[in-house]
């Protein structure tokens, strides 16, 4: 109702989420980091950005589509499938070829179900469920139900290589960062994307591309799955029907620790990154504790349950 | 007297809503609850029915001091509150829906019982033969939907019914279908408590009136028939608001200026079927009729935003056709949807976003470019009368009603559009806010714009427009000057031609008869408005068209015109002669004059005729 008061600024940084969400990160940090003598060392702080590389670029196309509002639950079997066409394509044409190829099929299927979504109105939440189950199916049958190996080697550059003693991997997400923030940040597709998400209606009405920029998510989605297994098989030089499964879960979770609202209009790509790696740490601390791959699950999901009920108990106390 | 609340106070996070508020309220009256946006009415209506708890104050109910936690403990006490967003589970029955808080007691419900009682219910309310207990609540208009809350508040045996702003989306026609029923619970004990903007309603139905201000109670339980509209417009804003509708500036509006925008037979069925007017430079256009006539749909059919089957648009001279918005405002053409909060605001983006959501739509290419309209916003704040420094704040959804408007509006005059179209502008502000609106409208009408203004109030409609276009079931039916309409005249033009099938038959029946022309007009004391014409005998036309107003001069029967009712009067040429006779509706209303135009003189037999016919309609 009132004016916002000159307030310290503190006080005003706590009332954005992101810091919040680093002041966890942080936590979660240090906490490791005494818990676990190795859990600070360089040899693991490389491994932790390693690990954030797949789910990191997922969760990228997973903004997209939060924010305005749908959902991608395909992206892991789509992963999985275009890791499968990347390594066919590999048998036969150049690499740089080959992860074109792999990548626009990614975009294809999101175009797919974008147009579904946007174009037919079917709910995204059952649309991405049926081309999950598609793609899935799909990964199998063109590889045969094995992994394709036989990768050439060269791939793996994008995992070994580097710039300055930075992995080329984790360079590459950064500034997949980078751009996905100046996108939604600073282009007329970004704040539409944004509009939508916050109000569809008005967004129509004041004139806004509604029906390309609800698209659009979907197929930078669709894409990130492919770059994300394209990372993946370079590391493993094979590619798995199987690969990808459950990473919507990780990338859904990282989208949402990292403050976007389910109801889309609300995040950020920063807020993103760092969910990626409060979840790759926590992940990461587990196993260093040694505590059983059983029970890892309940902690990963006890610890987001209660990231969010923290969350929503202090950001209505700060907006107060 | 069944509630006393006293120096009521209530604090929402740090700003306070209510802060001595005071109300009593008796059983068999209905009592006004008046106040500007902010002023606490609806928190203290809030309060009482039990969705907020108060901060401070007492409330008696019954003589019993009360404090509801919840609004089941306000209806078991029999409080009850109708609310503007209506509180129906819109996919159950109307009788599910009548006994829905019984649904959430223990027990086992008997249907044939509910059943029974919701027809008692609907009797008691007058409304048995307008609803359907079986009916779907989705399916049904709003002024329905609003009988079933009523009717709901009936069924949890409320005494004390609280109406908050009952009226906002309902025609005259149900408006006034509203109040008998309104007046029905008063005549059987209850108490009601009428929170309205509209004082005119305020003054046709309620016996006492408490006015909030800033919280505080100003005046409280006045008899109604002891003030004048002035005198209540001063108690809500605390001063006097001069004239309310802005006049209008020098030279503008004249009926030479140029056509902006000319739209002709458009169609976009199932309820626009063919809607024509015009818009000139520095005019303000009004597009009246009834909610669900067709005016909204007919904008938004114009702008792009719904499927267009037929009619041509001419802006600026150049024939267009908008399958997008984008093309729209890129054109020209500017739209303020008639929801602010679905349709206009975007909440997570901020203040000034916002504000440039329209350039952004507009702007080719992929930055935002919001710098370039930097110069244009500072104008338009100043001229608008916002603050810069609002620009800053974060979150539209914080500022007032008028404020958020203001921001809608200036989203549009940013592109510097040729021709504005507003649906409903002043829908949910308060009458300051509502008379700054109109200044600004005028100041954009002035500043060489076509302004149209899409409006339910017809009070409004008339105060702000130059000229009227009446559209009623989707069609262009009147096309008039505002000087030439009063409200009435106004509610009579925009009545759904369905209902006016009887008048139309008595037409055809009486020009069929005598083979001449028969009439439906709204006289003045030398001015007319044709509602309708049926022509079936040669040279007996009267040489007005419906829809349209002319002088009794200038038709072709001043003489029938000006003569008394009854009686055939010859034109002086001896060509045809007229008879009129006076029209009333069940209630005793004017509803204007039928007439009968034969060729010659006519006889005692026709005008007997053409009486007992008339009569006949009037009941």
């Amino acid at each position: 109702m009132s004016d916002t008061p000159s307030l310290s600024l503190p006080i005003r940084l706590s009332r954005r989420l992101e810091v919040r969400m680093l002041a966890l990160a942080l936590l979660i940090g240090i906490v490791l980091s005494i818990l676990s003598p190795y859990f600070l060392t360089r040899a693991n702080v490389f491994n932790l950005l390693d690990q954030s590389v797949v789910v990191g670029l997922i969760a990228i196309g997973m903004t997209f589509v939060i924010l305005t509002g749908g959902i991608d639950l395909s992206v892991g079997s789509v992963a999985g499938l275009t890791g499968i066409v990347l390594a066919l394509a590999l048998k036969s044409m150049p690499i740089p070829a080959a992860v074109a190829v792999a990548v626009s099929a990614g975009a294809l299927i999101g175009l797919f179900s974008g147009l579904l979504i946007a174009w037919f109105g079917l709910a995204a939440f059952v649309v991405t469920l049926g081309v999950m189950a598609i793609a899935r199916s799909l990964a199998y049958i063109v590889s045969g139900q094995t992994a394709i190996s036989g990768i050439p080697s060269e791939l793996q550059v994008l995992v070994f290589g580097s710039v300055a003693g930075i992995p080329f991997n984790v360079l590459f997400l950064g500034a997949m960062y980078l751009l996905a923030w100046l996108y939604l940040t600073y282009t007329k597709g970004g704040r539409t994307v944004y509009a939508i998400g916050s109000n569809r209606e008005a967004a129509r009405a004041a004139g806004l591309g509604v029906l390309f920029y609800s698209v659009l998510p979907y197929v930078v989605s669709g894409a990130f799955a492919a770059v994300a297994i394209t990372f993946s098989t370079a590391q493993l030089l094979s590619a798995d029907p199987l690969a990808g499964n459950l990473l919507e879960l990780d990338a859904i979770a990282a989208v949402v620790i990292g403050g976007a609202s389910l109801y889309g209009g609300r995040g950020s790509i920063i807020g993103t990154l760092i969910g990626v790696l409060i979840m790759v740490m926590i992940r990461n601390g587990l196993n260093l504790l040694g505590v059983s791959p059983f029970w890892q699950g309940s902690a990963i999901g006890s610890i987001i349950i209660l990231a969010l009920l923290v969350e929503r108990l202090v950001s209505t106390r700060a907006n107060r | 007297m069944l509630l006393e609340a006293s120096d009521v106070g209530k604090v929402f996070g740090g700003t306070r809503a209510l802060d001595g508020a005071s109300f009593s309220l008796d059983r068999g009256e209905i009592h006004a609850l008046l106040g500007a946006n902010g002023a606490g009415k609806s928190t203290l209506s809030k309060i009482v029915s039990g969705h907020h708890r108060r901060s401070g104050g007492t409330i008696r109910l019954r003589d019993r001091a009360v404090d509801f936690r919840s609004t089941r403990e306000a209806m078991d006490a029999g409080v009850a509150i109708v609310m503007q967003e209506t509180s129906l589970a819109p996919d159950l029955s109307v009788l599910e829906n009548l006994f829905l808080p019984e649904l959430g007691r223990p027990g086992r419900l008997s249907f044939p019982r509910l059943r029974a009682r919701a027809g008692q219910i609907l009797e008691e309310l007058g409304v048995a033969a307008a609803l359907d207990l079986g009916e779907e609540v989705a399916r049904l208009s709003a002024a329905r939907r609003q009988l079933v809350e009523i009717g709901k508040a009936l069924a949890s045996e409320a005494e004390l019914i609280i109406f908050d702003e009952p009226t906002t989306s309902l025609s005259p026609g149900e408006v006034e279908h509203l109040f008998d029923v309104m007046t029905r619970l008063r005549e059987s004990g209850r108490a009601l408590v009428f929170v309205s903007h509209r004082l005119e309603e305020v003054f046709a139905l309620c016996d006492r009136v408490t006015v909030l201000r800033e919280g505080r109670t100003v005046a409280a339980g006045v008899d109604v028939a002891s003030l004048d509209q002035q005198q209540l417009i001063r108690l809500m804003v605390g001063r006097d608001l001069g004239e309310i509708y802005a006049a209008r500036g020098e030279g503008a509006a004249d009926a030479n200026a140029e056509v902006l925008l000319s739209v002709r037979a458009l169609a976009s069925p199932p309820l626009v079927r063919d809607v024509s007017f015009d818009v000139r430079r520095g005019e303000i256009l009004g597009l009246g009729g009834l909610v669900g006539a067709g005016r909204s749909e007919a904008a938004e059919a114009l702008f792009g935003l719904r499927p267009r089957s037929g009619g041509t648009i001419v802006l600026g001279g150049r024939e267009v056709s908008f399958t997008k918005p984008v093309q729209a405002l890129r054109a020209g053409l500017g739209f303020v949807p008639e929801d602010r909060r679905t349709q206009n605001i975007v909440p997570d983006l901020s203040v000034r976003e916002n504000l440039l959501l329209a350039h952004t739509a507009a702007r080719r290419g992929f930055t935002l470019g919001y710098g370039t309209r930097q110069a244009k916003i500072e104008e338009l704040f100043a001229a608008l009368d916002l603050p810069i420094a609002r620009l800053a704040a974060p979150n539209l959804l914080d500022f007032s009603g008028g404020q958020q408007q203001k921001i809608i509006i200036a989203r549009w005059l940013l592109l510097e559009p040729a021709v504005l179209i507003l649906d409903e502008p002043t829908k949910g502000v308060d009458i300051a806010t509502r008379q700054a609106i109109y200044v600004i409208l005028r100041r954009i009408a002035d500043a060489g714009v076509g302004v149209v203004v899409i409006s339910s109030d017809f009070e409004e409609l008339l105060g702000v427009s130059d000229r009227v276009v009446v559209i009623s079931d989707g069609t262009t039916i009147a096309d008039l000057p505002s000087a030439a309409l009063d409200e009435e005249k106004l509610t009579l033009l925009a009545a759904p031609r369905t209902s006016m099938g009887r008048t139309t038959r008595l037409l055809e029946t009486l020009a069929e008869e005598h083979a001449g022309s028969a009439f439906w007009i709204l006289p003045d004391a030398s001015e007319l408005i044709c509602l309708n014409v049926v022509v079936r005998g040669e040279g007996t036309a009267p040489g007005f068209e419906p829809g349209a107003a002319a002088s009794f001069a200038d038709t072709r029967i001043p003489q029938g015109l000006a003569a008394p009712p009854g009686r055939f009067a010859a034109e002086p040429d001896g060509a045809r002669a007229t008879v009129t006779v006076a029209l009333r509706n069940r209630r005793g209303h004017d509803m204007g004059r039928i007439g009968l135009i034969v060729a010659g003189t006519g006889s005692a037999a026709m005008e007997n005729s053409v009486e007992r016919r008339v009569g006949a309609l009037n009941g």
